[in-house]
Parts: structure tokens; sequence; C-alpha cells
């Protein structure tokens, strides 16, 4: 076996030894509690995530030619394990998550040196501007419009639903090159640059009252051709482009972190003796029951692409289940609260700041964002249980 | 154990299920019920003689292959999927399971090798009349006269009980819970099949009066019950997960070649919603069932957490999946000729037997502090 050399490694470290690295790590550089303020917040954490990218700790999956860690899988999932352990903040923008992996796949050498390792240090934010007010689901549809003019795209159109929009100095988006006829196979993958004449973000305020997404105007923006990742008219296929391992990997992440979530809320119940309650119990165990089967998932979804390379019908499936468990999970806190469970942060009788009813209203988003619970059900039977396509849907 | 079958156990995966699906498939199944029969001794032969299921967990001194509860799990899955009648669950997964946890030398060299290879039949009487699963509810009493134990009392619910050729029962004695070995032939015993609604798996009643038995294991049994207990409940899970994949796969083969309105109809979202959140119950369940046998190998609390974590799961899992099965099916599910139900008998039976979920979700909540 090939001895890994560079960050910090030892030649022979062990799983443990790696596991006691990113331990005294991240003890040594844990930033503390975010401030509350987003704009406090978003310095805060650029600069926690430079902290993890100057001393080779960032991108567990990525090629180390990008600044990343370039782990095997089974120490991938260490590194989530302990990331969850230590409570940092994670990525920042969608970028890492959704375009990095299209651009590490089809991006040019020179793409790839100017945008993986700034993503990956946190110094530019990316956000996806995929949705449009008029093809959400029904993404095949867009309309926002790259015309070729000499080296450059003009870009005409509007974006919505945009997550980390406001903060977002890069866009990665689905335009139409084709006509509108040709649906999918008219689209190509641009790279917009956000803070570019004619780019109008709007922030948008939520149900949370917050804002979690922005939408995105563009009028006449000009894109240099070099920016496109791709071919032209091609961009549907990198938009399919799965994170596949590195989710499975992370996967852990997910599992920790709602086990910290249902032990606190447990505590919350106990506080207020709620757990005399036999319907209460009832309910807390079988949250219990759902988180522990989340981690199952992942350890099971972890164990197959090890031992087979491919993560199997779970992984299809364990989104599903931590969406529906997130929404049930708050909503049961709000409802064992009772009213004061209604209590929103500014009221000095909210139990914990009223995070129970905020995540009710946020993880009503958990059904719709990233394809909603009915069009990932569709995906799910036609391509894991290959059931037939609905003929009054188009080809796909 | 992986949370992920290794290639051996794969392979013993692949074994039982191309044997049982030519030897015993889904119709054997309805046939035997039919007649009341308990199984088919052709199969139970040469599931011992040929493919050494009985000898699975048995450990080597005694005549067994040694095996885990993981490699128990991965054939109980596959004999939930084809319903398969026989004292296998009964005899393996119940009592050889208690033989072993008892620790007791003697009663291990008397009867495991019988069981190993396959001329002994056997099962574990526990509940009474109420049918809860539970070791502090018992009833029966064990009296020592001399050398020997004498049986009183009455044992309801008892797998395969009315035809096992040794029975262990669950009974009280001055110091505390026993365990105590009953042959068939042993006066004062008197069995029947319960009239229940699986006749997959019969249910017996078990009357003792004076009825001598053997003591397994020595002082108080409710400790090491427990761990019996666990891995029941792990078998039991296992068990389930594969009846609930049958069903899947049935309605998802149906939901392909049925037409109405000039589609299959497993072309309309209803159908394939219902498919999907199936596959989310079975793939859960059987992260759930696998993760019980990989833990309840070692007795403890980690075990009982993970074994009550698979029962609840998959017992609710089996019994949601079996029911849209049969409405994909629509009026054909609803026939007798039907196999739909006879999953929807066996599930609902395995959901209550050994404990119904909101028990589990009960006995959780106490194990895990809530
Ligand atoms: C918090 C949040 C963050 C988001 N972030 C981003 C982002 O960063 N970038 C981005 O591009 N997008 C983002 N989105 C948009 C998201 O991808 C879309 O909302 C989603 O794809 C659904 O599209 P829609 O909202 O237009 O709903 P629609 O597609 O109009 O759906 C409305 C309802 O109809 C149902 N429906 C639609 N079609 C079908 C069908 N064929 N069969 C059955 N039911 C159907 C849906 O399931 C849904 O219930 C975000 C959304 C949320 C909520």
């Amino acid at each position: 076996m090939p001895v890994q050399q560079g960050l910090g490694e030892t030649a022979v470290e062990t799983d443990e030894e790696f596991r006691a690295r990113l331990r005294a790590f991240f003890a040594d550089h844990h930033p503390g509690r975010p401030p509350r303020d987003p704009a406090e917040r978003l310095v805060w954490t650029k600069a926690w995530l430079a902290t993890l990218f100057d001393h080779g700790y960032a991108g567990p999956a990525w090629p180390r030619a990008h600044g990343g860690m370039e782990l095997p899988f089974a120490r991938q999932v260490i590194y989530h394990e302990e990331f969850a352990a230590a409570r940092v903040p994670g990525p920042l923008g969608t970028g890492l998550n959704i375009a990095a992996p299209t651009i590490i796949t089809y991006g040019s050498d020179e793409q790839q040196r100017r945008w993986l390792a700034p993503m990956l240090r946190g110094d530019v934010v990316w956000a996806q501007g995929y949705s449009e007010p008029g093809a959400g689901s029904d993404l095949p549809s867009l309309r926002t419009t790259a015309k070729r003019s000499g080296d450059e795209y003009v870009v005409n159109g509007q974006k919505v639903w945009t997550s980390h929009g406001q903060s977002a100095d890069i866009l990665f988006a689905l335009v139409r090159t084709g006509t509108q006829e040709s649906r999918q196979k008219g689209i190509s993958y641009l790279v917009i640059d956000a803070h570019a004449p004619g780019v109008d973000i709007r922030p948008l305020q939520d149900l949370t009252g917050g804002h979690l997404f922005a939408e995105v105007f563009l009028d006449d923006v000009r894109v240099p051709v070099a920016d496109r990742i791709g071919e032209e008219n091609g961009g549907w296929k990198l938009a399919r482009t799965s994170l596949g391992h590195e989710r499975a990997a992370g996967s852990m992440n997910q599992a920790a972190l709602y086990r910290r979530v249902l032990t606190e809320l447990e505590e919350l119940a106990r506080e207020r003796g709620l757990l005399a309650d036999a319907l209460v119990r009832d309910r807390l165990a079988d949250f219990e029951i759902r988180v522990r089967i989340m981690r199952y998932n992942a350890q099971r979804i972890i164990a197959d692409i090890l031992l087979r390379g491919e993560p199997g019908a779970a992984s299809s499936v364990s989104r599903l289940l931590i969406a529906e468990f997130e929404q049930d999970l708050h909503e049961f806190a709000v409802d064992m609260l009772g009213p004061q469970g209604l209590l929103g942060k500014g009221s000095p009788l909210a139990v914990q700041r009223s995070r129970w009813l905020q995540g009710f209203l946020r993880t009503r988003a958990s059904t719709i964002g990233t394809g909603t619970r009915e069009i990932q059900l569709n995906t799910v039977a036609e391509q894991v249980l290959g059931l037939p396509y609905d003929p009054s849907m188009p080809p796909r | 154990m992986s949370a992920s079958p290794s290639e051996e156990q794969e392979q013993l995966r692949r074994l039982v299920h191309d044997f049982l699906q030519d030897r015993s498939p889904v119709a054997d199944a309805r046939r035997l019920a039919e007649s009341g029969a308990d199984g088919d001794r052709a199969v139970w032969t040469q599931m011992a003689e040929q493919l050494r299921l009985q000898a699975l967990v048995v450990p080597e001194e005694h005549g067994g292959d040694g095996y885990g509860p993981a490699e128990l799990g991965i054939v109980l899955e596959q004999m939930g999927g084809v319903l398969l009648v026989s004292p296998y669950f009964a005899t393996v997964a119940m009592a050889a399971q208690t033989l072993i946890a008892s620790g007791d030398e003697t009663a291990m060299r008397r009867w495991l090798p019988g069981i190993a290879d396959g001329a002994t039949t056997a099962t574990l009487a526990l509940a009474e009349d109420s049918g809860a699963w539970d070791a502090g509810l018992v009833r029966t009493q064990a009296r020592s006269s001399g050398d020997a134990w004498l049986l009183t009392g009455s044992k309801s619910f008892v797998v395969h009980g009315h035809t096992a050729d040794l029975v262990l029962v669950v009974a009280r004695t001055p110091d505390g819970v026993g365990v105590f070995a009953v042959e068939a032939d042993a006066p004062g015993l008197t069995r029947a099949p319960m009239d229940v609604l699986d006749p997959t798996r019969p249910l017996a009643t078990v009357q003792l009066d004076e009825t001598p038995a053997t003591r397994v294991g020595t002082g108080d049994a409710s400790g090491w019950l427990a761990s019996v207990t666990d891995l029941v409940l792990a078998a039991s899970a296992a068990e389930q997960v594969g009846g609930a994949a049958a069903c899947l796969a049935m309605a998802v083969d149906y939901a392909k070649v049925r037409e109405q309105f000039g589609r299959p109809i497993g072309s309309f979202q209803a159908i394939k919603h219902k498919c999907s959140t199936m596959l989310l119950q079975v793939e859960c369940g059987r992260s759930a069932a696998y993760a019980a046998g990989a833990a309840v190998a070692t007795p403890g609390p980690e075990a009982s957490t993970a074994a009550a974590v698979a029962k609840a799961y998959c017992s609710q899992a089996f019994t949601h999946v079996a029911k849209e099965c049969l409405q994909i099916h629509g009026g054909v599910g609803f026939t007798w000729e039907h196999d739909a139900h006879l999953y929807l008998r066996r599930a609902k039976s395995s959901e209550l037997l050994f404990g119904s979920p909101a028990s589990h979700r009960a006995r959780l909540a106490e194990l895990v502090g809530i």
C-alpha cells in the first residue's frame, strides 16, 4: 500500500491515531459559539473554514491537488464522526456539496484550479441557481436564457429560492442555451459572478421570518464562455452528478446530530416532569427508534460501500427517513410544550429560545428543498423498484 | 458482524434462498397451513442433512456449526419470505438459543446434538393465558421432589408447542424463575393447538399436571432469560423483514403488470408512493434487524436496546407493508386464493407475539432512561 505523506500524517498512522489527531485539532482550534448577527456569523464561519483549510483539514473526500485530504472512504467516515462530535460549523453555501463534485468531474483543469480551492477555503461562497418561479420540480422547463455573443453569454431571467443567495459570490446556474422545446437537451451549466453588473439578488423572507434564501434577477449579465462547465446544451447531465459516496460518508454526521437533538428533547421532557405521561414516553421511544435506525442505516450504507463498492438500497431511503423524522420530532416538541411551545424567541416565557418552534417551521423545507418528497418517492419507485414511468410525464 | 453481510453470509443467504424457493415456496405454506400440518418432514430433513440449518447456532462441541445470531437472522429472513411452515423458529431460535444461553453443560450435551442433526424439535413455553412475554408474570409452579422437579400449570401461545419433542417451560420455583425441560412423553403433559389468526405459525396450549421435568441452569433464571428474549426478538425481527420484503416484491411485480386506464397501475403515483414508502420501511427494518443480530451476540444493555428497536420497528413495518400489498392487489388481494392474506396473518401474528411494538417502546424507554 502506498504510503500517504504530507498534511501532518505519519506514514503508518492508524485509524485511532487519525481520530486522536482530529480531536486534538478540533480542541485547539474550536471556534466556540457562533455570533447571532448574520453578518458577523458569515465572517466568523469564513474564518473557521480558512483555519480548517490552512491546516489541511478541509475536504475529506477532495483531491489533494485542490486542497482536500483525499482520504480513503473509511477515514472519511471517521472524519465526519469527529466533525459531528466536535460541534463545529459545516460548509458555507451549497457549492461544496453540489457544485464541487460537478467541477471535479467535468470542469477543465483551469476551472478546477481557479474555483475549487477558494471554495473549499470559504473565501468564495457559491450558491445554486437552478429553480425558477416556473420551474421547480419540472426543472427542465426553465426559462433563463443565455445567448451567445462572441466569447460571452448574455444571460436574462430569474432564479428563485436560492439558498445563501445574499452571501453568494458565485452562482452556479442552469440556463437555456437551446430552444424551450428542447427541454433538458437545451440547458447549459454556467458559473456566474454574483457581483457582475445586471445581477440583482434580493433576500426573500421565508416562513421562519428569516432569510434562508433569495431571488435572483439576471438582466443582460455577461458571462465568459470560458465559465461554462461541460458542453453547450450538455448541462443537464452535469446537474445530475451526485455526491454518492461522499454523502454516505457524511450520513453518520446527520445521525450524530439528531442523536444529540433527541437527547436534548428527552432532557427537556424530564425537566418539565412530562416523562410520567405514557404518551410522551411512547412518542419519545418512537423517535429513539428512528434515530437509532438512522445510525444503523448509515452503518449499513458505509459497510456496503466498503465491502461491495455500492451503497445499496438503504441509501435511497435514508433521506426520506430523516426528513420525516425531523419534521415529526419538532412538531412533537411543540405539542409537548403546549401553548408555551408557540412562543417566539422574543417572549421571556419562550422555552430554549424557541428552538423547537423554529425547528417546526424550518423543517417544513425538508420535504421540499432539493427535490420534494413526492418527486423523491417517484424517483425511488422508478429507479430502485423499477416501476414504469408515468406516461403523462415527459421522457427523461 | 458488520452492518452489512460478509461474503460468507451472502453465500448462506443465497443457499437458503434457493433451497426454499425450490423446496418450500409460499404455495407450500398455504398447503401445509390448510392441512393443519406443522411442516414438511422431508424439507425438515433436508434442511438438517444437506444445509445443516438446525446446527447453525449450536456450538461445535455439541454437534453444531457455532455460528451466531447474525447468521440465524440471515436464514430466518429467507424463511420469513416464504412463510415457511416449520418448527425451525421454535426449535432453533427459541429452544436451542435458550439451552445455549443457560450455560448448562449437562442440558446442552443432552439435547443440543439432537436439535443440531434434526432429530429433535423443541420450543420455549413462557407466556401464559394473557399472552404476555414476561417471566415476571409466570404462575406455573415447579416443585422439587427428590432429584426431580414436578411442574403444574398451563402455558399458552407456545410456538409449535403441540408437536415439539422437547418443551422448555418457564416456571416459578422457591428460588426464583426457572427453566425446565419437559419431554413429549412426560406424564401429566397435555397439549392442543390453539385456534389462531396465522395458520402458518401454529400456537399451542400446554397443560402440566405434576409433570416431571429436568431443571436447565441453576438459581434464578430471570437474568439469562432476558438475554434469551433479546435473541428471540432479534430473530423475529429478521424473519419479519423477510416477510415484508416478500410483500413488497409481490406488490411491485403486480404493479408492473396489472393495467387499468390503459396503463400499468405502477405508473400511477398513488401506487408508486406506496411502494417507495414500503421500501423505506423494509430497508430501515433490515438495518435495524442486522444491527440487532450483531448486538445480541453479546448479552447486555446494548443487546436489549437493539433488540427492542428492531422488534418494534420491524413488526410495524411488516404489518404496514402486508396491508399495502393487499391494497395494491385490489379485489384479487381480498380473495382467499391470493397469498396477501397469508402474509397479513403472519405479520399481525408476529407483531403481537413476544410483545407488541408499544410494549417494546415502553421497555426501550426504560432501557435508555427516558
Ligand atoms: C429551503 C429551501 C431552499 C432551497 N434552496 C434552493 C437553492 O439553493 N437553489 C435552487 O435552485 N433551488 C432551491 N430550492 C428550491 C427547491 O429545489 C424547489 O422548491 C423544489 O424543487 C420544488 O419546486 P417548487 O417549489 O417549484 O414546487 P412545485 O414543483 O411547484 O411543487 C408543488 C407541489 O407539487 C408537487 N409536485 C410537483 N410535480 C409533481 C409530480 N410530477 N408528481 C407529484 N407531485 C408533484 C410537489 O411535490 C409539491 O408538493 C430551495 C427550496 C427550499 C424550500
